[in-house]
């Protein structure tokens, strides 16, 4: 059985081809964190007085808290006063409003990456459907494609720090309201510092005309992320989501600490959908991204269903529990997870699905692959409150175990409130079975063939819930972990 | 100075070390210690039980007596060849060394082992087998402290059944720890009955080792008590072990009981399983943890956990955690939960067969319970446990003219 050993040497050979920096100059401000700070990026902003004071009792809040413990990875404390807390590329200055304005060398970038703006572009002049980029290339919004083709339907899809100045009514009334800046350490730094990310308002009734995208990468060195995604699907609207992660490769640690808000009202659907592929550090461990994110929907309407799927692959540390509270009576929360872990990585991820109203209903479908020396968690809840009249949960989370040094756990909380509520949790870890194998390699298949299909069968369930358009990407992402080094 | 004294000061230095636990613990989250630790003081005068008619009657077996955790040796009848001893007649034991480091190891176990009064030393010899099973009762109406200790040699095999009752209304809290050690190829079934009264409160501990080949079975059953934590710990820790757990709970009123359970595979070739089940009425709370912990060179560890649970109340509450953490790629685990209600499709064959709605609910639950007591090799522990445990559930009388005897 030469394979699991030969994958396991090809993953820790494997390295990160999305690691190159851009030279683009960027104004950054100066390391450190107080008041001064977030007045600075206030200003910056040209943000109102009450975002500016609601940053600030977040910032007094998030001093009272202690850096959360518990989770099962280990790293060196961040030096929060070491961290440069905005950063925005120069050349934005021009507001480019089309693709031929914007600097060459972005456009290079999301080239290397793979997934350039311009074939989005030419996607669209052949199949006349497309996605809308939201491009956040470091903190600022650089470029904006199809807004008109959005305006036109009422949607509004715009840089978040836009929205502040734009449609504060709306942002008054939704901003915090899902993730408050009291909720978690992370959420509290990042409410008092965020300083860009996306905003989406899709009004009554209105089906979205296209996927909505946005590429986070973080590229000026020293400078933590600290995005801000706020997505409101009113009444009868649905929205579709992307978020696709890669970073260039750096030899020390960056913060990222973000956080996304979703909120669903009566018969609306939010679908979002996350590839995170950033720089998950050398074989040793050594550098990569620190990724705290707090993501939580809000299924605040009845019927109304919010979906996360995500494909994790990056990221030296990894804390992120996209979660649901399904307050509207019969709404649905999806969870769809694949998380690789190779060399050193360490991930604790899973979701949190809060059952308030009648008939709600959570599927959760976690995938895990461990390799090297990685550590990886599945940490979950499921609570069904008194008021979850027939609640229904239904939880499968599996670790695929690759190598000796890897490690893999699951802690899943079940709390139960109602008698008429039906859950099932199962779970399961083992390394590739040597029978699944041989059968393959008795039909002609060779033996890295067998460990990919195998290996893809397994992620299969959560691939198959991906947008179109970011299938290509999974696959190209799973490629590059595991089935490039088998091949 | 003795070796017990000095053990048991270093018990009480543990016990002020780590002190008691809290709700910040992420072991005692769903159960508030606080209500324990008032009831904490002993009083030394030793209260008057009559334990007369209780207890497993018409059980065939040895049996031991403890009344207010002091062994009462007139109601005593041990089997020949076998050393059991009153803690109190040995008094350099080692079973009251503890760890402050030891998996679950709380502030109420550090404090049983420096204030116990009195247990059971059992030691089997190699290739004894016990031909009846070993009864330990325990009755009490005041607060007691019982630590027994367990050795079965090579291939010795035995079944013992601790059964806990309680009498009178006071108030009162039972700590009770069991300490067990398997040798090469022993076999131990141990029966875990915890029916103290409606205003007591239990804490237990029981701790596992495993060697070579050696199996344990366990069945802890939870009928009593006003709120009830046991602390299940087993180290499979020489290649060939296995284990077996089974849980039972059946409550209502107000009753809150937590087990929280802790699998350490260590060697190669280790087999663990464990099935939990709970039945919760009027405004009961479970707490369920089991953890499965396969560290590194455990090879071929196969494991499998489930926990399956039926609310009847809508002020009942389960909150279940089964966890696995896995240091080692060739391994088999698995665990799966459930909450849910009766099947509707199986309420609906028994209806169809002229059965009233009510005795059909009665006749699944208790048959969800009963895969659980399956595992019992001794029929007559088996059912009076099924006796009692039906007795609790809502219309318990009319369904036993229904089974038959």
């Amino acid at each position: 059985m030469a394979s699991n050993e030969d994958i396991q040497k090809d993953l820790e050979a494997r390295e990160y081809d999305a690691g190159f920096v851009t030279d683009i100059e960027s104004d950054t401000i100066a390391p450190g964190l107080n008041e001064d700070v977030i007045r600075q990026i206030s200003a910056i902003k040209k943000e109102p007085e009450w975002m500016l004071e609601w940053r600030l009792s977040a910032y007094r809040h998030w001093l009272t808290m202690e850096e959360p413990t518990w989770a099962a990875v280990d790293y060196k404390p961040t030096d929060y006063q070491s961290i440069s807390y905005y950063s925005a590329p120069k050349s934005d200055k021009d507001a480019p409003e089309s693709l031929d304005e914007i600097d060459p060398k972005l456009i290079e970038t999301y080239e290397k990456l793979g997934i350039p703006l311009r074939e989005q572009k030419m996607l669209a002049g052949i199949k006349g459907s497309n996605v809308a980029v939201d491009a956040v290339f470091d903190s600022v919004s650089v470029a904006t494609t199809f807004k008109k083709k959005l305006t036109e339907a009422g949607v509004i899809f715009c840089p978040i720090s836009e929205a502040i100045r734009e449609h504060p009514e709306l942002v008054k009334q939704y901003l915090g309201s899902v993730v408050p800046p009291q909720d978690n350490f992370f959420a509290a730094l990042n409410c008092a510092v965020f300083t860009d990310g996306s905003f989406v308002y899709i009004p009554k009734g209105v089906r979205c005309p296209m996927e909505l995208s946005t590429y986070f990468r973080i590229n000026a060195l020293n400078t933590g992320q600290f995005e801000r995604t706020l997505i409101i699907a009113d009444e009868g609207a649905y929205v579709s989501y992307l978020e696709g992660c890669t970073a260039p490769q750096r030899d020390e640690n960056q913060l990222h600490a973000a956080i996304v808000e979703l909120v669903a009202l009566d018969d609306a659907e939010i679908k979002y959908a996350t590839v995170q592929n950033w720089y998950p550090g050398d074989k040793n461990g050594v550098g990569g991204i620190y990724n705290f994110v707090t993501k939580r929907a809000d299924c605040r309407g009845n019927r109304s269903k919010v979906s996360w799927t995500q494909v994790e692959t990056g990221s030296a540390i990894t804390w992120k529990y996209p979660s649901c509270i399904l307050r509207g009576d019969y709404s649905r929360g999806e969870f769809y997870s694949v998380a690789v872990t190779t060399q050193c990585q360490q991930a604790d991820t899973g979701t949190k699905m809060i059952h308030l109203g009648k008939n709600t209903s959570s599927t959760i479908i976690s995938k895990g692959i461990s390799a090297g020396r990685a550590q990886q968690s599945y940490r979950g809840l499921v609570r069904m409150g008194k008021g979850a009249e027939n609640a229904r949960n239904y939880t499968q989370c599996d670790s695929l175990l690759l190598g000796d040094q890897c490690g893999a756990h699951t802690f899943p909380y079940v709390e139960v409130k109602n008698p008429t509520a039906t859950l099932e949790h199962e779970a399961t870890t083992s390394k590739i079975g040597e029978d699944q194998l041989f059968y393959c390699q008795q039909r002609g298949l060779s033996e890295e063939d067998a460990v990919n299909m195998i290996v893809n069968g397994f992620c299969k369930d959560v691939f198959d819930v991906l947008p179109m358009e970011f299938a290509v990407e999974a696959n190209r992402l799973m490629e590059v972990s595991l089935e490039g080094s088998v091949g | 100075m003795k070796l017990i004294q000095t053990v048991k000061q270093d018990a009480l230095a543990c016990f002020e070390k780590i002190g008691l636990p809290s709700k910040r613990d992420e072991d005692w989250k769903y159960t508030d210690a606080s209500r324990l630790a008032g009831l904490l003081e002993m009083s030394d005068a030793n209260k008057k039980v009559d334990s007369n008619g209780l207890g497993m009657l018409d059980l065939d077996a040895y049996r031991i007596v403890f009344i207010n955790g002091v062994w009462d040796e007139k109601q005593s009848n041990l089997p020949k060849g076998v050393a059991i001893q009153s803690l109190t007649a040995i008094n350099d034991s080692k079973l009251f060394q503890i760890s402050a480091d030891a998996p679950l190891l709380n502030g109420f176990n550090a404090l049983n082992a420096a204030k116990a009064r009195d247990g059971a030393a059992i030691c089997l010899a190699d290739n004894s087998v016990l031909d009846k099973p070993l009864y330990i009762l325990h009755v009490s109406n005041q607060n007691q402290i019982i630590r027994h200790g367990m050795m079965l040699g090579k291939h010795a095999q035995a079944n013992i059944i601790e059964h806990f009752i309680s009498v009178g209304e006071d108030k009162a809290l039972s700590n009770a720890s069991t300490a067990i050690i398997l040798k090469a190829g022993a076999h131990l079934e141990h029966s875990r009955i915890q029916q103290e009264g409606k205003a007591q409160s239990h804490v237990a501990r029981v701790e596992v080792k495993q060697l070579r080949d050696s199996s344990y079975t366990f069945h802890g059953v939870e009928l009593g008590a006003s709120l009830s934590r046991t602390d299940l710990v087993v180290s499979l820790s020489e290649q060939g072990a296995s284990c077996d757990l089974n849980g039972l709970f059946v409550l209502g009123g107000r009753q809150h009981v937590d087990h929280h359970t802790r699998i350490d595979h260590i060697a190669p070739h280790c087999t663990s399983r464990e099935l939990y089940r709970t039945i919760l009425d009027d405004r009961s709370h479970a707490v369920f943890n089991g953890k499965v912990m396969v560290h590194k060179g455990a090879i071929k560890t196969d494991s499998k956990m489930s926990n399956g649970n039926v609310l009847l109340s809508k002020h009942a509450e389960i909150d279940t955690k089964p966890e696995l953490e896995i240091y080692n790629d060739d391994v088999k685990c698995a665990h799966g939960a459930t909450v849910g209600q009766l099947d509707d499709q199986q309420l609906f064959y028994l209806r169809s067969r002229g059965i009233s709605e009510a005795a059909a609910q009665e006749l699944l639950t208790f048959a969800f319970a009963d895969e659980v007591l399956a595992a019992m090799s001794n029929q007559v522990v088996r059912s009076y446990v099924e006796k009692e445990a039906f007795a609790k559930l809502p219309h318990g009388d009319d369904l036993e003219g229904l089974l038959g005897e």
